[in-house]
């Protein structure tokens, strides 16, 4: 299964949820399938669960996806600890598991040997934890998970991306982008778009913050 | 023993600061405060399992309309670095950062975190401010909250253990 395959099923299916997506291939398969203020890209490996769970928190009418990767969940286990803590119910986790560091080089990661991700997620307490192996078996599990309460978590087995073919290459993908946004901007465009999602105001300026009494 | 009307006064400088969502993972100085966030109704305490993913949580919650807070231990800024540097100051969020100075002066727990607290902090570029008289925490807490967001970067209040 490529991943991009799973990631036009979703892109079709999430409509306009807002996103958190980790860095690297990830980011840019993403952003080619997807494009939108709604995505907000992670540069911090393994935060993306985190701040998805910070969104969830904060917006909790409105299903919150976070798309993963392997080496970036294995590094904020914590994460998922937390998440099968809090119990979000509008938290949609997808994990797309190719095995390696695929960013840096391809060096395998953990559950390339011993560790299970579905199995990491059902620990930490996420119940509705999946592992899929198909694009069929990802988009109906996926269909269950936005139409029932979570968290859910989902791994997706995926191949490792190929360079070349009819997958956006990342250096094409990530000239755009850096055209087109940098984190800042990023931040501001994802507000924005939240607060049309909301049809309310959430970006607070200096001005209001009152000073303090004593 | 941490005091609890200390405990008090810096939740009650919190949410006179507005703030409404507060992660934290305790450490024995921060007992009460932490025992006191879990009593609230008020304030959305989220308990972590490390401090790293605080900082996550904090961004989310900020994007959302949210004032933000984290409550931790020295050692747990160090656990933090990376989110600090990566996240909250690359995608410039305000955030309040209460940790616990532990190895302060005279203080023999953690003598090399109170060695590296204020240069950690001086290295990520995140203004901090010392709170160590009880009274002074709406001052300190609610001057924090406004720096954070004038600055957009997280600011950091020291919590001295004998205030608490």
């Amino acid at each position: 299964m490529q991943r991009i395959d799973c990631m036009r099923r979703a892109a079709a299916m999430i409509g306009d949820s807002p996103c958190v997506v980790t860095m690297g291939q990830n980011w840019a398969e993403w952003d080619s399938v997807r494009p939108s203020d709604g995505n907000l890209q992670v540069r911090t490996l393994g935060l993306c669960s985190s701040i998805g769970l910070g969104l969830a928190l904060g917006l909790q009418d409105r299903k919150i996806v976070v798309l993963d990767g392997d080496g970036a969940v294995l590094m904020n286990l914590n994460g998922l600890v937390t998440i099968g803590s809090e119990q979000p119910k509008n938290l949609v986790h997808l994990v797309f598991d190719n095995k390696i560091y695929e960013a840096s080089g391809g060096t395998p990661t953990a559950t390339a040997l011993n560790a299970n991700l579905r199995d990491l997620a059902l620990g930490a307490g996420i119940r509705s934890s999946h592992e899929v192996g198909d694009v069929e078996a990802f988009g109906e599990t996926l269909k269950d998970a936005l139409a029932t309460d979570g968290p859910h978590f989902i791994t997706a087995i995926v191949e490792p991306s190929p360079e070349q073919g009819g997958h956006p290459r990342i250096d094409d993908v990530e000239k755009r982008n850096r055209i087109r946004i940098d984190e800042v901007e990023n931040r501001y465009r994802f507000i924005r778009y939240l607060e049309g999602l909301e049809g309310r105001h959430l970006l607070e300026y200096p001005a209001d913050i009152q000073p303090p009494t004593s | 023993m941490p005091n609890s009307d200390s405990a008090a006064s810096i939740l009650a400088a919190l949410k006179g600061a507005g703030v409404n969502i507060i992660a934290s993972l305790p450490d024995r100085g921060l007992l009460q405060v932490v025992e006191a966030l879990m009593q609230d109704n008020e304030i959305r305490h989220v308990p972590l399992s490390r401090e790293e993913e605080g900082i996550g949580i904090c961004t989310g919650a900020y994007l959302t309309g949210k004032r933000c807070a984290i409550v931790m231990q020295n050692g747990g800024l160090l656990n933090s670095c990376n989110a600090l540097a990566t996240t909250a100051i690359q995608f410039e969020i305000p955030m309040l950062l209460l940790v616990l100075y532990s190895g302060a002066l005279g203080d023999k727990a953690f003598p090399m975190l109170g060695q590296f607290t204020e240069p950690v902090l001086d290295g990520l570029g995140i203004p901090y401010h010392q709170l160590e008289r009880i009274e002074d925490a709406p001052a300190v807490i609610g001057g924090a909250l406004i720096q954070t967001y004038n600055v957009k970067k997280p600011v950091a209040v020291l919590l001295h253990k004998g205030m608490l």
